[in-house]
């Protein structure tokens, strides 16, 4: 950052390493960064990532158990296959139409049109049978409603684009969520002096699998790390055997372990790299901003570094 | 041995011998096997097997519906039996007599024809829900008394219990409920009266017919009975003052000393009186100064006593002259349930006797005095007995207004024979039980009972709250008094309340050490020596069915004598109680505003009682992943603060459905109101904007969007309702009275049903029911199980939330200084030097926790976990330490407790990290106690109590500001408010305030008089009208409730005069 005001740069290059890349899955290690990148990266992923969902409903004929608000919300909250939606305008600036939400640039349009006929057997009406102009699918069938032999269900659904932070249901995120690595270091001179049964107890009192014991040299060896939950269980246990160092655990501050999980509106791999081009737009409109103008307290930040 | 423990005792032995005896239908008692069976059940959870068996058996209502069905099967003609013959007075063989008499199907007449009604018919169309009592008469006609039949004569209509023997309901299954409209875990045991649910709560009072040894105000030793009989109800007080002792009856003006009464009962020997209460000389002695007291008056003779009393009684003019009057007194008031049989007192004197000795036993051991609060000592009148008590009185009114009537037309000569029948009006036990029971008022001043807020409306907030309705007992002592007595704890409240009454043997042998009183419902019927050997006889035949089962029978050591309470199960009199039951209001439905929550969800954490009552089939809250921590500083006071992307997705949303109500009012002249559709000009545009909401018939049209202003019933009124042409009405001779939609700007509602029906003035009844979705906002209030109530403090997104390392956000955030005052937990804290053992609630794990904790087991091992009070000992809940070994086998922490990442500095922790804020994505410097606890929302919602107003109506005298939210009214600037404006100084705005915001109002004053004149707007000029000039008149400016005050005192001639300086 070329900045008028001296001072050091801190300026770091993080590096990404993914381990684990499913559909609607992602794990991966985030290096040589702080917690303030980490969180800002979490925080754009579950809030400000764009989908498409219903946002509109008209309801022509309801006659099923549950009312027209109670249907018309779990519409909106159906995840719907958004990976056009970074392209697509939000219907607020759509210079196309009058703000309707009924354009093909910022809006998908739905019918959904279900009648439970002469049959004794209850029918599910699921987010299959939501029809739309553009052939988007959703995802696999979503419940919505069960329908009695009689009743009906005919509506009309405008889907917008939109972000988490205005409605959940236009958050692609289920679960977005990092951890400090942690570092494990265990003092082999200090275990050499515990017995078989003390390595056991010691390796028991963690809750997660952390510790194992290699079966050929009967030494304490770290399994998984990051099973850690930091919960200072074993730390305990070193402390109430007498023998404290014996392990030290601590979290390094530069690198985190990221799971992400979404809804299925868009992939997770979308999901991320989506998230850190909307991360980049709003950085760079701050960049963008006039020096002189009023960042107010952001400006104060920035200038103090 | 207390009482109180004797009747643990028995219960304990009841529930252990007699459970595994029913489980073995072979089992006779003699039988030699009966020992093994009879072996104590070890295990509490067995014992647990009991409960839900005895609820199969009893239903949590049963008692309301048994007693209704004992009055409409057994009271009803009892009543009516008793009072079958009514006869002209002048003319006794003109008369007429009820042979039979029942309950019929519920019903209503329309048009002569009786239809069936059902009760959801009855809620929906704003009946009662009443089946007619049908009796057999028969009477005589005309002049030669030819004696005429009536069957099924129609007396009356009363209101019918759901579930009772009467109601459609009785014995149906779920499928036939469900086509009734009725939920099949309704419980019933409520009446329909108007079409509102109406239940009558269970009365508490003190026994009747049973001695009660006490002190009273002036601190004398008093021996009390209220008795009570089908024909009277009377008290009698005995009391000892100056160490004499009197007794007090309503009917005598003075008291009457004691041995006076007992000669007048014909006990004219001293020595007889002195055995009956006892030989041992402390008795003598007490008695002494009364007999010598009676001795003085020269009192020696039944007849003397007798004389002597008559003088003292109230209104002498009454009653039998022949006998006297206060040997009719003594016969019938004087402890009136103690029957005189062909002239006999006997049984008389020695209840009296007893009464004397248990006076002087009080006096002599301050123990034996009777606890008021004692459960043993309280009887629980259910809404049988209470209906029966109303039904009664107007049963007798209906006949003496028929007798009036009978008198009246006998005297006339009528041409055509009269029908007696004709006299009986129904309509006086119809209204009079309608009446009542929709108020809540039994003023019965047949038996001197008046009794307000006896019946109340059923809530249906939940399914709890219903349920605690039909449990709940109104206490006899007045709520308002802080007497602690009745509202402490009493330990025979533990279990259960029984029933009883008192007569006798002879002399002084009644209170020979070692035998013991044989009483029967206050009744004594004998005396046994060997009182355990007798109480074990008749135990064996309760065993063996011979008694009804709940017969309770005990030792009395501190009375010295055996009774045997015989409850009336069978008969439908039993009286039980659970007093645990919780009342949280919370979203179920209700009828004419009703709540329902969208995703209600069965409790992870329920209890043995929450699955008896089925509290678990008809859920009312959600499970909140809750993270106690403090958060925002939103928090404080119980706040809690709630993640925004929950409430998206549907957390604590709820439906409020409110009803509307519009008549379609008749008029004398044949006239009606009209509803019209809505008025559109020739474009088709409608005429006015807040007619949207309308559909084509005038009604609101379900599933369109209504908004404040807009008309739900476009109704018209004709302008003259008296003219009594019968011509036609034109369009101009209506005025309109729409019904206007009062809602809240800016809130979208929805018309979700319009119901027609017509009301019992054959009146159209339109029922408009407005939706309204409401998503949790700021204010709203929540609570979780454990008395720990609070409203929403604020609303946070959720990337601002903290987060755990497994990505698990919670739903809300709770302050941690809320567990201390959970009133739960303080019971627990009372309760726990009561446990004695080391359970986990002892080392402070309290019920908030132990739900936290469950709850978190529960998610994670798929299963519904319990955590019943005090149920660990005895395996109803599971212990604390199971939960965290299935919390550390899924890889949480024992304590329930998560690293959440938050918003601290991560560099002030080094050692370890905790938990994750949303903000900076730094852990927490503490671990979080984080999990599922059930929450529910209740109907306090700032939506209905926000409340602000600019300037708006005001009230018509004074001028001033309307009061209340519902009248648009002002917020008042009161005294306290004023006191600190005063105190600081602020003299400007205490002066704009009161006297500018509020009332002003210009008057004309005179300088000279000092009094108030007028203006006149033709002349332009004021006028003093004392001083018959508008020479020294000023313009001044002063509330109007000044103003007023000035006139209202000339109105009084008091002369409020104003000096004025020059300002």
């Amino acid at each position: 950052m070329e900045r008028a005001a001296g001072g050091v740069s801190y300026q770091r290059f993080p590096r990404v390493r993914i381990r684990e890349l499913k559909d609607d899955y992602a794990k991966f290690e985030l290096r040589d960064t702080d917690a303030s990148m980490a969180n800002a990266l979490r925080r754009v992923m579950i809030a400000e990532v764009p989908t498409v969902a219903i946002d509109l409903v008209e309801i022509e004929v309801n006659s099923s158990v549950l009312n027209d608000e109670f249907i018309a919300h779990r519409l909106g909250l159906i995840p719907l296959t958004s990976a056009a939606a970074m392209a697509m305008r939000f219907s607020r600036d759509c210079d196309a139409c009058d703000g309707d939400g009924s354009c093909e640039y910022c809006s998908v349009e739905f019918h959904l049109a279900a009648r439970a006929t002469d049959s004794d057997q209850t029918l599910e009406v699921t987010s299959n049978d939501l029809r739309s102009t553009d052939p988007k699918k959703s995802c696999k069938g979503i419940l919505i409603v069960k329908l009695r032999r009689g009743q009906e269900l005919r509506l009309r659904a405008i889907a917008r684009k939109g972000i988490g932070k205005d409605h959940a249901k236009w958050s692609p995120a289920a679960t977005v969520t990092f951890m400090y690595e942690p570092e494990i270091r265990i003092n082999e001179e200090l275990m050499e002096t515990l017995t078989l049964e003390e390595k056991r107890n010691l390796v028991e009192s963690s809750p997660t699998k952390v510790f194992n014991i290699d079966p050929n040299t009967q030494q304490v060896v770290v399994e998984d790390a990051e099973a850690y939950t930091y919960d200072d269980e074993v730390i305990k246990k070193v402390d109430a055997m007498g023998k404290p160092g014996l392990i030290e655990i601590n979290a390094k501050e530069d690198s985190f372990i990221f799971t992400v999980e979404t809804t299925g509106a868009i992939t997770a791999y979308e999901l991320i790299m989506n998230a850190i081009t909307v991360l980049r737009q709003k950085l760079d409109a701050v960049r963008l901003q006039d020096d002189d103008a009023d960042l107010g307290e952001l400006g104060a930040h920035l200038v103090g570094g | 041995m207390t009482v109180a423990a004797a009747v643990d005792d028995d219960m304990e032995r009841t529930e252990e011998e007699e459970a595994p005896a029913a489980k073995d239908p072979n089992a006779s008692l003699p039988s030699p096997t009966y020992r093994s069976l009879a072996a104590p059940v070890t295990k509490p959870v067995d014992k647990f097997a009991l409960l839900p068996a005895f609820l199969k058996v009893r239903g949590l209502v049963k008692e309301h519906i048994d007693s209704f069905n004992y009055f409409i099967t057994k009271g009803i003609r009892n009543i009516v039996k008793a009072n079958n013959r009514i006869e002209a007075r002048n003319n006794p063989s003109i008369f007429l007599r009820y042979n039979s008499v029942r309950v019929g199907v519920p019903s209503v007449q329309v048009q002569y024809i009786a239809e069936k009604i059902t009760p959801h018919f009855c809620r929906l169309s704003d009946r009662t829900y009443s089946a007619p009592v049908l009796a057999d008469i028969e009477y005589t006609v005309g002049k030669q008394y030819e004696l005429k039949r009536k069957p099924n004569f129609i007396i009356g209509y009363l209101p019918i219990m759901l579930r009772s023997h009467a109601c459609v309901l009785n014995g149906k299954d779920e499928a036939e409920l469900a086509r009734y409209g009725e939920c099949p875990l309704d419980p019933g045991g409520y009446f329909i009266v108007k079409g509102t649910e109406k239940v009558i709560l269970i009365q508490e009072q003190l026994s009747k017919n049973r001695i009660i040894i006490d002190t009273d105000s002036k601190g004398r030793v008093i021996a009390s009975v209220t008795s009570s009989t089908h024909e009277i109800k009377s008290k009698t007080v005995i009391f000892m003052e100056k160490e004499k002792i009197y007794l007090q009856l309503n009917q005598f003006t003075k008291p009457i000393p004691i041995i006076v009464v007992m000669k007048a009962m014909g006990m004219e020997s001293d020595q007889e009186v002195a055995q009956m209460v006892g030989r041992d000389p402390r008795y003598g002695d007490l008695l002494y100064p009364s007999i010598q007291e009676c001795a003085f008056e020269r009192i020696y003779t039944q007849k003397l006593a007798l004389q002597y009393m008559d003088d003292k009684v109230m209104y002498p003019g009454a009653g039998n002259q022949k006998e006297g009057r206060s040997k009719s007194i003594l016969r019938d008031v004087f402890v009136a349930h103690v029957p005189v049989e062909s002239g006999n007192f006997r049984p008389k004197c020695i209840y009296t006797a007893v009464m004397l000795r248990r006076m002087m036993d009080a006096i002599l051991n301050a123990d034996t005095f009777d606890d008021k609060d004692y459960v043993g000592n309280k009887r629980l009148e259910l809404s049988g007995q209470l209906i029966s008590l109303l039904f009664e009185d107007l049963f007798k009114t209906m006949n003496s207004n028929a007798v009036e009537l009978m008198n009246k037309t006998s005297e006339k000569i009528h041409s055509s024979p009269l029908d007696l029948s004709l006299h009986i009006k129904e309509n006086i036990i119809t209204h009079g039980l309608e009446r009542a029971i929709s108020t809540g008022n039994w003023d019965i001043k047949r038996f001197r009972m008046h009794r307000k807020g006896v019946s109340q409306v059923l809530s249906r907030l939940s399914y709890m709250a219903s349920l605690g309705y039909m449990t709940r007992i109104t206490p006899q002592f007045e709520k308002t008094r802080k007497t602690s007595g009745p509202r402490a704890l009493q330990p025979s409240q533990c279990y259960s309340l029984g029933v009883e009454d008192l007569s006798l043997l002879s002399g002084e042998e009644i209170h020979a050490s070692g035998s013991f009183l044989v009483m029967f419902n206050g009744l004594i019927l004998g005396k046994h020596r060997q009182p355990q050997r007798f109480a074990n006889a008749m135990r064996k035949l309760r065993r063996s069915g011979i008694v009804g089962e709940f017969v309770s029978i005990f030792v009395n050591e501190k009375q010295d004598g055996i009774r045997s309470f015989d409850d009336f199960l069978r008969d439908g009199l039993i009286e039980y109680l659970d007093v645990n039951e919780e009342n949280n209001a919370l979203l179920f439905r209700a009828d004419s505003l009703l709540y329902l929550l969208v995703y209600a969800q069965r409790p992870l954490l329920t209890t043995k009682t929450i699955e008896l009552v089925g509290y678990d089939k008809l859920g009312a809250g959600q499970n909140a992943t809750v993270a106690v921590m403090s958060y925002s500083g939103y928090d404080i006071e119980d706040a809690i603060v709630m993640n925004k992307s929950s409430l998206d997705r549907g957390f604590g949303r709820c439906i409020a459905m409110k009803k509307y109500t519009v008549t379609k009012e008749k008029y004398e002249g044949g006239y009606s109101d009209r509803i019209v559709k809505p008025q559109r000009d020739k474009d088709g545009a409608l005429l006015k904007q807040n007619m949207r909401a309308l559909d084509e018939d005038g009604f609101a049209a379900p599933g369109l969007i209504i908004r404040n202003h807009d008309i739900y019933v476009n109704k018209q009124t004709p302008r003259n309702t008296k003219r009594d042409s019968g011509a036609h009405l034109t369009d101009r001779d209506y005025k309109d009275s729409p019904a206007v939609y009062k809602g809240v700007d800016g809130e979208t509602t929805v018309v979700d049903r319009v119901m027609l029906c017509s009301d019992t003035d054959e009146k159209l009844i339109i029922k408009c029911i407005i939706r309204h979705t409401r998503r949790p906002e700021v204010g709203d209030k929540f609570s979780s199980r454990h008395g720990q109530k609070g409203v929403c403090g604020t609303i946070v997104q959720q990337e601002d939330f903290p987060f755990s390392e497994r990505g698990i956000c919670p739903d809300l955030i709770m302050n941690p200084h809320g567990f201390p005052r959970c009133k739960i937990n303080l019971s627990k804290r009372f309760f726990q030097p009561y446990i004695n053992n080391t359970s986990s609630r002892v080392k402070g794990y309290t019920g908030k926790m132990i739900e936290l904790l469950g709850g978190k087991a529960g998610v994670s091992c798929g299963q519904f976990h319990y955590g019943s009070a005090f149920g660990e000992p005895s395996g109803n809940a599971d212990k604390v330490e199971d939960i965290s070994r299935t919390l550390v086998k899924h890889g949480f922490s024992y304590n329930g407790k998560d690293l959440l990442y938050s918003d601290c500095y991560f560099k002030t922790v080094p050692k370890s990290l905790f938990c994750l804020s949303g903000i900076l994505g730094h852990p927490c410097q503490a671990y979080v106690f984080m999990g599922p606890i059930y929450y529910q929302k209740l109907k306090h919602m700032v939506l209905d109590k926000m409340h602000a107003r600019a300037s708006g109506p005001r009230v018509l005298l004074t001028r001033q500001p309307t009061e209340g939210r519902s009248r648009d009214g002002g917020l008042r600037l009161g005294e306290m408010e004023r006191d600190c404006l005063i105190a600081y100084g602020a003299s400007m705005l205490i002066f704009e305030r009161l006297l500018i915001s509020s009332d002003p109002y210009q008057v004309q004053v005179c300088r000279k008089c000092g009094l108030l004149g007028y203006y006149n707007h033709k002349l332009k000029a004021s006028y003093c009208s004392m001083c018959k000039n508008g020479e020294n008149m000023a313009k001044m400016r002063m509330p109007y409730a000044c103003k007023l005050l000035f006139q209202e005192l000339q109105a009084m001639n008091v002369v409020p005069r104003l000096k004025l300086t020059e300002g």
